[in-house]
């Protein structure tokens, strides 16, 4: 039988109430803040080892304080997969920051073809669409409208970048847009915190029951 | 148990759903895959005692699933409908949809 439009509401209110924590805006803040600081210190090797340390951590964050706030529950078909497009979305995220150094790297070589030169030129605005498109289609397949201010502001900054001819640089774009999601992120985390107190079930046969 | 109760001609009204706590339990029950107890009780407002009851009651006509476990020294309670459940909860839509669209405007 097709679901009404009360349950369809129902359904989309119960699983954004599973976003409410700010834990992934967190995560994708840390991401950005991460790659921004590999660049302007040259350890580039730090955005790639934050999705492998993070993703569990934040699970970890998830098992021992989400859950006893607002308890878990477990999707059906379409929000299932979505879950694991985010995940697989951060991952790539990560891995399509690293293919971009490498790629300009090679761009700075002669035998590149001249796209690639146009491309290496305006490297800033490529990796904000990927990223930038990255969060909306996150958003999208998540229903999370929020993700789409975050790639409009991620796009907007590395647009900045490019057009800038002061000594605005990549770096300090991502590390800016990071801190402030990162910071939305911890918002929702305290507010979340001070809404939902920790339920412990009560065990068979106590008074509590 | 008896689950149906006859209210009229042709009508029969499932009564462990109809109840509006239980009707919001199963309805939230009927989007997601599973819950636990903490998110149930966090959704449909019931305290512990209350949420229990309903679930009993739930359980003992075969439409819902519970799970007791034990996830690090600490109770964990799962609950699933089943496909009774769910067929049922499917039906009472079509019941009430049915009662209220023949209703004269």
């Amino acid at each position: 039988m097709r679901r009404s439009p009360a349950l369809q509401d129902l359904e989309r209110r119960v699983w954004l109430r599973t976003f409410e924590h700010g834990l992934w805006d967190v995560a994708i803040g840390l991401l950005l803040l991460s790659f921004g600081i590999g660049i302007l210190t040259q350890f580039y090797w730090l955005a790639a080892i934050v999705v492998p340390v993070g993703l569990p951590a934040m699970r970890d964050v998830a098992r021992r304080i989400i859950v006893p706030r607002i308890g878990q529950a477990t999707f059906r078909g379409r929000r299932k997969r979505s879950m694991v497009r985010i995940q697989l979305l951060l991952a790539g995220l990560a891995f399509a920051g690293v293919v971009m150094f490498l790629f300009t790297s090679f761009a700075t070589r002669d035998v590149a073809p001249t796209w690639m030169a146009w491309v290496r030129h305006h490297f800033v605005i490529v990796i904000g669409l990927i990223w930038g498109g990255a969060l909306a289609v996150a958003g999208w397949a998540v229903q999370l409208p929020r993700l789409y201010a975050y790639g409009a502001l991620l796009l907007g900054a590395l647009v900045g970048v490019d057009l800038s001819s002061t000594g605005y640089h990549l770096g300090h774009a991502l590390i800016g847009v990071g801190a402030v999601i990162a910071m939305i992120g911890l918002g929702l985390f305290i507010r979340f915190i001070r809404r939902y107190p920790v339920h412990l079930e009560p065990i068979e046969g106590s008074p509590d029951e | 148990m008896s689950r149906k109760h006859e209210d009229g001609p042709g009508l029969q009204i499932d009564r462990v759903i109809h109840e509006p706590a239980r009707l919001l339990i199963t309805a939230h029950l009927y989007v997601v895959e599973s819950a636990d107890y903490i998110f149930l009780m966090q959704n449909v407002h019931l305290t512990w005692g209350n949420l229990s009851s309903h679930l009993s009651k739930l359980e003992a006509a075969g439409y819902v699933e519970i799970t007791k476990e034990f996830v690090e020294r600490k109770p964990h309670t799962m609950v699933k409908l089943t496909p009774e459940g769910r067929a049922a909860f499917d039906a009472y839509r079509r019941q009430m949809k049915a009662l209220f669209d023949d209703l004269p405007g």
